[in-house]
């Protein structure tokens, strides 16, 4: 029996020209997204390689370490192709300095605003706004609109129970449904190392966890959609109702978990606690004032080794004063991060009542394109930046903290030309993204909690059907 | 006959379900909206506020005039409540000062990433996702619903006009959609009055501009729907054709636009300019200093043959002018820069504006963009804001440098420190003052950018019109339609 | 007919059904009626006068408040899908799936009703024997006139080839000519032995091959009447004066001695 409501669902999902429309549109966004994707990926790339590159021209046309300016640019992750995430949002470049903070800047929207005003339509965007939208209007009447056809009455004219008729509608739409969206996702993929964007295995791995968790997505919507249509009589009505709980779920709940967690976690204004290290930096600059004037060369200094002798005592008192700043700002900083790691997590915790934001949550953190991949940046920026200082200092003798620029002028005679920097002598900043199993691991609650969803919209369907009036 | 055809269209929409449901969903995605909206602009009032606290330290405790640098913030606009448009995604302040060109940085969304995930909703996002939907939704089967009902041959049994039926409807759905839209959009403006937004004659000129082009652009998916259901006979199909009209319209035109002209204009990417930049400002420093050693070396070759205190003397008459000497050439060398840094990021601005020109007429194939870039417009959140701030940045680091290079001659120090290594009296530090602070009292003051009426209003009439003219073409088109409509 | 040595056992039965809605309406009130193999029952009735009821009754659509419906001997609301392999049903105004062709209605409905091993051929027997063009075997059902879906339901029906049939109003907007098809339809279907219930509106059609008529008010049966007992009785007036009577609540006793005959 389960076997041929099955089969009939597919066929009559098949068959119409609901989905032949939506199928067709469907295969054309995904396939825009896959393309459009991999364009926005591959000049994302392009802009990382022109500044790596334009960072090692720089660093290759000077001749003194200490003048160099040097810094680290975030590689783009190949699956913002697909699910785009925070990656045009937070800053990409940190110029690299010795010690002290570090920050990013450059975010592509602040560069490039033009792609801001629409932003990109990436797989993600389709599968949580289109994708669910669609499983609203093919589902919305999948009971109703059978009562009014009269079929239900005829099905149930022959020895079928109900638990079979309505598992074979939930599994047959799900299954015709999400084979069909598979078609041009497949595609898509296939698509993608021509467009010129290359997955590693991981990266493929990653991939195909996206599109479990699409599909899953896909039919937690369609099992609301069902059981809404097998709790109204008319079908306009469930269509209706089912536009809300998208709306509610797709718009609504996630911005508000946002604002209210805002609320509940009060985390202070950043820019107020920039003033508060500035002052404290200053002040310590005040205090270190008088012992700069009262410089004196220690005894015996041959002039030559004048500058020299400056800079390690510019250099000393830099590092002290370095050391209480350092301490001061971590100190704030930890304070300021923990607040706003708090405020994430219950505004993320909150929004995961929408199974829309779950979806966000889980592709994003697959696609390692999630917020994580702003704290990860910076976590890596800052161990770089140990080697970073050990190299300047093995270099210049100092770790370059003090920042002024120095114009030699020598008055003596010609000097020997200086060799331009070797740029491979610098230690390189790799990023490196989260493996498959990290990232498997990071996104399986996010995973199980759509099973969740999908069990217990299913199992709604199936209760409502169970007591749905047939007349 | 026209008034009771308008009574029924509209007693129709007010007594069914959908309306009440509409209705309710609206007004609470427009009220979180506006509420939303408020608590971000007085989030940036604030950093506002901060930043202008942190530019007056910087500036009290800076102790000579070569120390002094200011710290520009953009300033947070009571429209964007409205329509944030890019404010989150463009930089909110900027450094000024000698040695660095005007960069707005920090953008809303990379200090706060939280909010870049879910991305912020807007009254111009709800409008143009939600409540164009709903527009469909009330008319993908204005008129073949009717014939499906077969109310459409119970109407025309009677003596009608078919363009006085067609208008009625059209004005029925309007006044019935519209009109309870406008009560939470008065109810945010309300919010607006209790929160005590500081809002100007100009601000509410434009939400008030902008009320009335959302209600154009609604009218437009009305007139769609009912074009769409006066040419088709099934109301099925007609909501189905209405969706992917929709999606292309709302979803894809405008993204394809952007894409495409991302592809036929290049621009480079900020990286590679400021590559340039450096470069060029490299090569300039090294000029100097190899000019400022052949300068040294002449003066050298000057002294040559003087005895030691033959040359104290002259060194020391000639120090002033040697100083103003380097001091020019100093001067020059970062004119220069500047100079270079701006034609450079004037070429780049020319082509970006290039490339947004050609991306926002693809995009307004489909009047989605049209409504969307006009709505910007008129809340000054536009892609031009971020130009705009940066620019008149720009023209204040002017006077600011002038202000400071002026007091720096007037207290005759220079900025910095000032070491000179001798052979005789080995190394001297000069600090410069240490003491008092700096009397900032007649530092210019910075203003932003004015939003005058042209700029805003002005600048989005066209996309009035054009929104203007495809209503006027759409409902032709569904006179048309409808005349010719087969009514069994 | 009333011979009790050739009677065969009853294929369809309601004994005492009684059905009270949430509401207090009382859709049927402790109705019997009985058909039996090779027989024809009508039940005429106005609108709301408990028709359709009893077929959902029959069909488990709705659990009667007392009393049973039983299909071959199979109480049908303790043993629905037992009871249900035994009937087949056509409904007013039949849809079907509108997307799917006559083809592929009828072998989704057909097996759903047990029977899996009819091939292409039975199929186009079943509907060439309903009077349905072949060249509208392989189209989609949303084009069908109401008439050839009403015929493809018929079909379906005469495919599960079950002992007894339930006709929910099945001439409702048929033309004519449409519904003197139907009824030599389903004479044929009797005279095959098939025990069939239906409701109508029609009272020359349920004179013309009914062996039983019922008339129904209120949900109680009023009067029922053999094909003998109606011969040479203008029904149309028997009914109309039964409903009218009804209202007056006068014979209410006659009909119940029919009802015992």
């Amino acid at each position: 029996m389960f076997k041929f409501i099955f089969i009939k669902e597919l066929r009559d999902i098949i068959q119409s020209s609901r989905f032949t429309i939506s199928f067709a549109v469907c295969s054309v966004l995904i396939i825009l997204a896959f393309v459009m994707g991999a364009q926005n990926y591959l000049s994302s790339k392009a802009q990382y390689d022109a500044a790596i590159q334009e960072n090692r021209n720089q660093i290759a046309a000077h001749t003194e370490w200490m003048m160099v300016e040097h810094s680290i640019t975030l590689p783009p992750q190949p699956l913002m192709t697909l699910v785009t995430g925070v990656s045009n949002d937070i800053g990409r470049n940190i110029a690299m300095s010795g010690r002290g903070e570090l920050r990013a800047e450059n975010t592509r929207f602040n560069d490039e605003p033009i792609f801001a005003v629409f932003r990109f339509m990436d797989l993600e965007f389709i599968f949580g706004i289109v994708l669910s939208l669609f499983a609203k209007i093919f589902a919305y009447d999948a009971i109703n609109g059978e009562k009014n056809r009269g079929t239900l009455k005829l099905c149930f004219a022959n020895p079928l129970s109900r638990a079979n008729f309505i598992a074979g509608k939930l599994v047959g739409s799900f299954v015709g449904l999400s084979v069909a969206l598979l078609i041009p996702i497949l595609i898509g993929c296939a698509l993608l190392p021509v467009l010129g964007v290359q997955l590693t295995t991981d990266e493929w791995l990653k991939l195909s966890l996206i599109l479990i968790a699409g599909i899953l997505y896909f039919g937690v919507f369609l099992a609301i959609t069902i059981a809404i249509s097998a709790s109204t009589v008319k079908p306009s009505n469930a269509f209706l109702i089912g536009l809300v709980v998208w709306i509610f779920a797709v718009l609504i709940i996630p911005r508000t978990s946002v604002l209210i967690s805002g609320r509940i976690v009060d985390v202070p204004n950043i820019d107020e606690i920039t003033a508060q290290k500035n002052r404290y930096r200053t002040q310590l600059f005040d205090e270190d004032r008088p012992k700069m004037s009262n410089f004196q060369l220690p005894e015996g200094t041959e002039i030559e080794n004048a500058m020299t002798a400056f800079q390690s005592f510019m250099s000393d008192l830099a590092s002290a004063r370095q050391e209480k700043i350092d301490v001061f700002n971590a100190r704030l900083n930890e304070e300021y991060s923990n607040k706003k790691r708090a405020q994430e997590q219950l505004a993320l915790s909150l929004s995961r009542i929408s199974p829309t934001s779950v979806f966000t949550l889980v592709t994003t953190q697959l696609a390692g394109t999630s917020l994580n991949l702003q704290h990860n940046f910076m976590d890596e920026a800052y161990t770089y930046q140990n080697a970073y200082a050990d190299f300047m200092q093995e270099k210049t003798g100092s770790n370059r903290s003090s920042g002024f620029r120095m114009i030699m002028i020598t008055t003596g005679g010609d000097e020997e030309e200086p060799e331009p920097l070797d740029p491979d002598e610098l230690p390189q900043f790799i990023f490196s993204g989260q493996s498959f199993s990290e990232a498997a691991q990071a996104g399986m609650i996010d995973l199980s909690l759509l099973i969740l969803f999908n069990l217990i919209f299913f199992g709604g369907a199936f209760r409502a059907f169970l007591n749905y009036d047939l007349r | 006959m026209f008034s009771l055809l308008l009574q029924k269209e509209l007693k129709n929409i007010i007594t069914s379900p959908k309306f009440t449901a509409t209705f309710l969903v609206c007004s609470l995605l427009i009220l979180i909206s506006v509420f939303i909206g408020i608590n971000e602009y007085e989030n940036a009032v604030a950093q506002y506020q901060a930043n202008q606290e942190i530019a007056r330290q910087n500036i009290a405790e800076a102790t000579s005039w070569g120390r002094v640098r200011n710290l520009l913030h953009r300033e947070p606009n009571p429209v964007q409540i409205f329509v944030s448009g890019v404010h989150f995604d463009v930089g909110r302040l900027s450094n000024i000062s000698d040695y660095n060109d005007v960069k707005l940085v920090r953008s809303p969304y990379s200090d706060e990433t939280l909010f870049a995930i879910f991305r912020v909703i807007d009254f111009a996002f709800i409008v143009q996702i939600v409540l164009s939907l709903f527009a469909i939704l009330f008319t993908y089967d204005a008129i073949n619903g009717e014939r499906e009902q077969g109310t459409l041959k119970l109407a025309f049994a009677n003596s009608i006009s078919r363009a006085k039926y067609l208008i009625a409807k059209f004005s029925g759905i309007w006044l019935g959609l519209i009109v309870p839209l406008l009560i939470p959009i008065l109810l945010g403006m309300l919010m607006l009055i209790a929160f005590k937004v500081p809002l100007a004659s100009t601000d509410w000129l434009s939400i008030i501009s902008l009320v009335g082009l959302s209600v154009l652009y609604i009218s437009l998916f009305i007139v769609i729907g009912i074009l769409v259901s006066a040419i088709t006979r099934s109301s099925s199909l007609s909501f189905l054709l209405l969706l992917v009209i929709w999606i292309s319209g709302v979803l894809i035109v405008p993204r394809l636009g952007v894409m495409a002209a991302g592809q036929i204009v290049q621009v480079e990417s900020v990286a590679q300019i400021e590559a340039k930049q450096e470069a060029f400002q490299k090569a300039r420093w090294d000029d100097y200093s190899a000019e400022l050693t052949e300068v040294w070396q002449e003066r050298e070759a000057q002294m040559e043959g003087m005895s030691d205190e033959e040359r104290t003397a002259y060194r020391d008459e000639m120090e002033w002018t040697w100083l103003e000497e380097d001091d020019a050439s100093r001067k020059q060398v970062q004119s220069d820069i500047i100079t270079n840094n701006r034609r450079l990021l004037e070429e780049s601005q020319n082509r970006k504006k290039l490339q947004e020109q050609l991306a926002f007429n693809i995009a307004r194939i489909s009047p989605v963009a049209s409504f969307q870039l006009a709505a910007m417009k008129l809340a000054g959140t536009d892609v031009g804001l971020k130009n705009r701030y940066e620019t008149s940045m720009r023209l204040y680091k002017d006077d600011f440098s002038e202000y400071i290079q002026q007091k720096e001659a007037e207290e005759g120090g220079h900025g910095g420190f000032n070491i000179s290594i001798d052979s005789e009296q080995g190394v001297q530090i000069d600090f410069g003052r240490n003491d008092q602070t700096l009397d900032t009292s007649e530092m210019p003051q910075y203003q932003s950018p004015e939003l005058r009426l042209q700029d805003t209003v002005g600048a989005a009439l066209f996309d009035f019109g054009f929104l203007g003219v495809c209503i006027v073409l759409g409902f032709g088109g569904s006179v048309l339609a409808f005349m010719r409509y087969d009514l069994r | 007919m009333q011979n009790s040595t050739i009677q065969a056992a009853p294929l369809l039965e309601a004994v005492e059904l009684t059905k009270v809605y949430e509401d207090g309406v009382k859709a049927l009130n402790n109705l019997n009626l009985v058909v039996r193999e090779g027989e024809i029952y009508a039940m005429l009735g106005g609108n709301g006068a408990g028709k359709t009821t009893t077929i959902n009754a029959f069909l488990d659509f709705i659990q009667p408040t007392s009393g049973k419906a039983l299909i071959n001997g199979i109480d049908a609301n303790a043993l629905p899908l037992e009871a249900k392999k035994h009937v087949a049903f056509v409904s007013e105004n039949v849809q079907l799936y509108p997307n799917f062709t006559a083809m592929q209605n009828l072998d989704f409905f057909v097996r759903l009703g047990g029977k899996s091993h009819y091939e292409r051929l039975d199929y186009e027997r079943a509907l060439h024997r309903v009077g349905l063009q072949s060249e509208a075997f392989d189209r989609k059902l949303k084009d069908f006139s109401k008439g050839m879906r009403q015929k493809c339901g018929i079909a379906i029906a005469i495919l599960k080839d079950a002992p007894a049939i339930l006709l929910d109003e099945p001439t409702s907007g048929l033309d004519p000519k449409a519904g003197k098809e139907f009824t030599r339809l389903v004479a044929e279907l009797r005279d095959e032995g098939k025990a069939i219930l239906m409701s109508t509106h029609d009272i020359f059609r349920a004179k013309e091959i009914a062996d039983y008529v019922g008339i129904l008010n209120n949900g109680e049966l009023v009067a029922e009447k053999t094909k003998a007992e109606l011969e040479g009785v203008n029904l149309e007036e028997l009914y109309v004066e039964y409903m009218a009577g009804y209202m007056d609540e006068a014979p209410v006793s006659g009909s119940l001695s029919n009802n015992l005959s």
